[in-house]
Formats: C-alpha cells, sequence, structure tokens
C-alpha cells in the first residue's frame, strides 16, 4: 500500500503531463528531422516528393564522409583515454584512498567542476593553452621545453586535451557507483583462497564493473560525438566535426542537408547505445 | 616482489594519475579566473599587467552592444521557470511510476530518451515544429520548452530514486490510521522526499542555466547568458569573458555548497532527533 493506488486512473494521469512534454519536445522534433531529410524538390517545402536524393548528394562527397571518419576516429581516442583513466581515478577514489575525509575532499574536487558550465569550461582552456599560457609557462620553468609551444591551442591537441577534461566524469562516474555496490565480503574469499591480487581484480573486479564502463563509454561516445562547442572554442574554427557540419549547414540554411547530417549523427549514435546494449544490460543496474 | 608493496605502488602509481588529473582539471579555470582580475592593460593572456577589478567594472558599466546584464536576467529567470517545472513534473511522473500504469516501462525509456538525444539535434528538430507551425520562438517560450525536456529526465531519475528509497511502511502505517492518499503523501511522503525535490530543483536550474545548444536553436532574437558568451567569443576574447565565467562559476559553487550545509545541517538534526 502506497499513496497511489496500484493501475490506477491517477498513475496514467499524473504520469501524462511529463510524457506528452516529452513527446512533444524531444520525440516529435527528432522524428521531424527524419522528415525533413527526405524532403525533395528545389524548393524547401513539406509538399515536395520524398526522396533519398539528399542522402545521395550528401554522401556521394568524398570529404563529407572523411568528417564522418574522422569524428568517429576522434571519439574513440577520447573514449579510450577517458576510460582508462577514469577507472584509474575511480578506483583509486573507493578502493586505494583509506581516510573517508581524504575520499569525500578528493571526490568533490573531481566532481565540483562538473556543475559549472561547459562552455565556461571550454574557454578556459583558452588561456591555459596559448603561446603565454599557464601550461607553456608551466613547462618552461620546469625546463622541459625552451620555447612554448604554439601546437596547444587551435590544434587537435587542444580540443582533445580539453575533451578529455571534460568528460572524464563521465567515464569515471558508473564505474564508480558499480565499485561501491561490490560486496567486500567477494573480495576476502578471493584473498582466502589464496588468489592473487592481479588474479582478484581480473577475476572478480573488473567483471562486475563491466556495466560501468560500458555506460561511462556510451555517455563519453554520444557526448563527444555531438560535440561541437569544444571544437569551435578551443579549436578556433580551424576544425570541423559532425555537430559543427550541422551547425554550418543551419547558419547556411540548409535545412536539408543539416537534416542529413542529424540523421546520420543519429544512426551512428543508435547503433553505438545498441552494440552496448549486447555488451550489458542496463535495466540489471538498478537491481 | 611481495603483494603489499605492489599493491602500495599501484596505489601510488594511480594516486598519481588522480591528483595529476585533478591538477589538469582544475588548472584552466584557475588560470580564467586570476586572468579575470589582470590590469587595465592586461590582456587574455599573461603577464597580467597589474591586478584589478577594472573587467568587473566593465561588465557592470557595460551598455548596448556587449551588455551582458540582459542576457544573464533572461538566463536566471529561464532557469527558474525550468528549475520549478522540472520539480512539478518529476515528482508526479515519479509518483506515478509507483503506481505501475500500463505501459510505464515505455514511459521510462520516453523520458530517458531526453538524457541520451543530444541538443543539438533536440534543438533543431525544435526549430523546424515551430517553424512548420509558423511560431517565433523565443527565450521564454520555445526556448523554455526545449531546457524542460532537457532537465526533466535528471529530475525524473532523481525522484525516482529518492521514491525507491524511504520506507513504505511510513506511508502504510499512515494510511492504516485513517488518513486519506493526498493526506498521506503531504504529510508522510513529501517531508521524505524533500531533499531529493531541492535535487531536482537544482539540477533544473544549473542544466537550463547552462545550456547553450538547444537555446542556439530556439531562442529567437533576444539570447540567454551563454549565447551572449559565445557571440562576445566570436567577436573577441577579452578579459570581460573570465570575468563572466569566474562570475557564474562562483555562484554554482556558493549554490552547490549552500546546499550542501543544507543536507548536512538537515542529516545531523534528524540523527539527533529521538526515533
Amino acid at each position: 500500500m502506497s499513496t497511489i493506488r496500484l493501475r490506477s486512473p491517477a498513475a496514467f494521469w499524473l504520469a501524462l503531463p511529463a510524457g506528452l512534454w516529452m513527446a512533444l519536445a524531444v520525440v516529435l522534433p527528432v522524428l521531424l528531422i527524419v522528415w525533413v531529410s527526405l524532403w525533395g524538390g528545389t524548393s524547401v517545402s513539406p509538399n515536395n516528393p520524398i526522396t533519398f536524393d539528399n542522402y545521395q548528394r550528401f554522401l556521394s562527397n568524398q570529404n563529407y564522409l572523411w568528417l564522418i571518419g574522422d569524428t568517429l576516429v576522434q571519439t574513440a581516442m577520447i573514449m579510450a583515454i577517458t576510460g582508462v583513466l577514469g577507472y584509474c581515478i575511480a578506483y583509486f577514489l573507493t578502493v586505494k584512498v583509506a581516510s573517508p575525509g581524504w575520499r569525500v575532499a578528493l571526490f568533490l574536487a573531481f566532481v565540483i567542476p562538473f556543475w559549472t558550465s561547459t562552455l565556461i569550461r571550454a574557454i578556459a582552456f583558452v588561456p591555459f593553452l596559448g603561446v603565454n599560457g599557464l601550461l607553456n609557462q608551466a613547462l618552461m620553468a620546469i625546463g622541459l621545453i625552451e620555447r612554448p609551444i604554439q601546437a596547444f591551442l587551435y590544434s587537435r591537441l587542444g580540443i582533445s586535451m580539453a575533451q578529455v577534461s571534460l568528460y572524464t566524469l563521465l567515464a569515471s562516474g558508473p564505474v564508480v557507483y558499480m565499485l561501491n555496490s561490490i560486496p567486500p565480503a567477494l573480495r576476502e574469499a578471493a584473498m582466502t583462497l589464496k588468489a592473487p591480487p592481479i588474479i582478484v581484480f581480473w577475476r572478480i573486479i573488473l567483471p562486475l564493473t563491466l556495466p560501468g564502463i560500458v555506460i561511462g563509454q556510451v555517455l563519453v561516445f554520444l557526448n563527444v560525438l555531438a560535440d561541437f562547442i569544444t571544437v569551435t572554442t578551443v579549436g578556433g574554427n580551424k576544425l570541423a566535426f559532425l555537430g559543427n557540419l550541422i551547425l554550418l549547414f543551419y547558419e547556411g540554411s540548409q535545412i536539408r542537408a543539416t537534416a542529413v547530417v542529424s540523421v546520420l549523427l543519429m544512426l551512428l549514435m543508435l547503433a553505438g547505445v545498441t552494440l552496448a546494449l549486447r555488451v550489458v544490460d542496463i535495466r540489471k543496474i538498478g537491481g | 616482489m611481495h603483494w603489499k608493496t605492489r599493491s602500495r605502488l599501484t596505489g601510488w602509481l594511480l594516486g598519481t594519475v588522480t591528483i595529476g588529473f585533478l591538477l589538469f582539471q582544475w588548472a584552466p579555470m584557475f588560470t580564467m579566473f586570476t586572468l579575470s582580475f589582470s590590469g587595465e592593460n592586461g590582456g587574455t593572456t599573461f603577464p597580467m599587467n597589474g591586478v584589478s577589478l577594472h573587467w568587473y567594472r566593465n561588465l557592470w558599466e557595460a551598455d548596448l552592444f556587449d551588455d551582458f546584464k540582459p542576457p544573464m536576467l533572461r538566463s536566471f529567470l529561464l532557469a527558474l521557470a525550468c528549475s520549478a517545472t522540472t520539480v512539478v513534473l518529476s515528482v508526479c511522473a515519479a509518483q506515478a511510476m509507483r503506481g505501475r500504469f500500463r505501459g510505464n516501462g515505455l514511459y521510462f525509456y520516453l523520458l530517458l530518451l531526453g538524457l541520451m538525444a543530444p541538443g543539438i539535434l533536440v534543438g533543431f528538430g525544435f526549430a523546424i515544429l515551430t517553424r512548420l507551425l509558423g511560431i517565433e520562438g523565443a527565450w521564454n517560450t520555445t526556448a523554455y520548452v526545449v531546457h524542460v525536456s532537457w532537465a526533466l529526465p535528471f529530475g525524473f531519475l532523481t525522484m525516482l530514486a529518492v521514491f525507491n528509497r524511504f520506507d513504505p511502511k511510513l506511508e502504510e502505517a499512515a494510511l492504516t490510521l485513517g488518513a486519506t492518499r493526498l493526506t498521506a503523501f503531504r504529510r508522510i511522503t513529501w517531508p521524505l522526499i524533500l531533499p531529493g525535490v531541492i535535487g531536482t530543483a537544482l539540477f533544473g536550474f544549473s542544466l537550463s542555466y547552462d545550456e547553450y545548444a538547444r537555446t542556439l536553436f530556439t531562442s529567437g532574437s533576444d539570447g540567454t547568458l551563454p549565447l551572449a558568451v559565445m557571440a562576445q567569443l566570436d567577436r573577441q576574447l577579452t578579459p570581460e569573458l573570465y570575468a563572466i565565467g569566474t562570475a557564474t562559476t562562483a555562484m554554482s559553487l556558493i549554490v552547490i555548497s549552500l546546499c550542501a550545509i543544507g543536507f548536512w545541517l538537515r542529516a545531523r538534526a534528524l540523527r539527533g532527533s529521538p526515533t
């Protein structure tokens, strides 16, 4: 017994507003994008016949195919880096830090930037990476380099550094959650049975945290694939990924081309998420 | 090597990685904070040419072209509205999920979709929708609808977790003692879920306040703060942007710490009271 009766009309009516809101603001717009991407004809109008011409035109351009490949390579790279880094940090914070006070402090230092604006954090990389920036100054101060490195800012390297900084928490958070839910008795049992620590990690800890790793990777995948803010702020408009192409077409009022790229982006995301769901069952995590 | 030595070694190694990452994560923000206090002749990089509040004063006194006050006010009002709407919708939705109405599994995925769909797609799609309907986009109408759809999944998940955590016996006791469902909700459930509600409100506020991609496509001519910041960045990077960044970051940190302190005081008060 609870304050809401099972299968009551009240439950249905309570659920309705949020459901309608999401249907109107997310599902319908996404479906509209698919529809617009199929509009044919010379003028932009819903009355035109449905064709795949827009896709053909887009995919026959070699440059755009390269751009898609480039975006995927960048995404895979960031996923790998944030995955390893995020796991190390999660493992250190939950397993290796003994004092609760330190754990909380380090964890807060890790999480707090996530609550501030991504745009501002991306902009902050400009004075950090620039020729007179903090990173160059620090490297010169310890004598690692003699002259400032120009390639940090407005380059792929700079974008990648910013993305790693922005998205490692996404890869790490779910792992922290899974590590915390492992009963200590499991590790003790394995240790009692004389398993060396590496085997304990490899046979017990890693498989049990796998769902966390996969979810983290999905989050990073979705975010990097659609990221255009970091690329414009830190990349200085010199580079473009799929997200930037969408914006570029939209600003050029090429609605159908924008829709085509959007649909391709969506398909890539769907493929990624489906693949991840094959590896782990997300629904099992809550229970 | 003995395994204990090796374990300590991994500890040190992972610790170095963690501390290194934390430094790397905070260093850009500290660079920005520091440079926002640079002198009148200071630029966007070092040297600072003195220490002053010049750029903050510039921000305050600016008019017309690079005035950030109206966008900031719009962002603030929009975030407040988004926060309030998100709280109401997610409490209703999560409470409804407890009633296990028909199709609740599908409903769960419908709400989660907002979390997965990237802002650039949602924003663009919504722009098409409004164009087809012939509606003019504005920060307080179309952008508001889209912002709520972004914050709602976070609030919904928070509230689901909160509803799953408290002891259902407390509600049962109230109902057995003759309280109506509405009274039991108001007097028993609501105080229990209040921390979660505050968390949801925070989510609603900060997600809306920082949102860029969705707003870009839906806000019409009067933009919000992130749009104004981006527009200024397109024209020229100035220390004023650092001042804005520092100010908004400081504001978020203050709000977070106030809430943390509130939770801590509440937890302490609950622990102290006889049960």
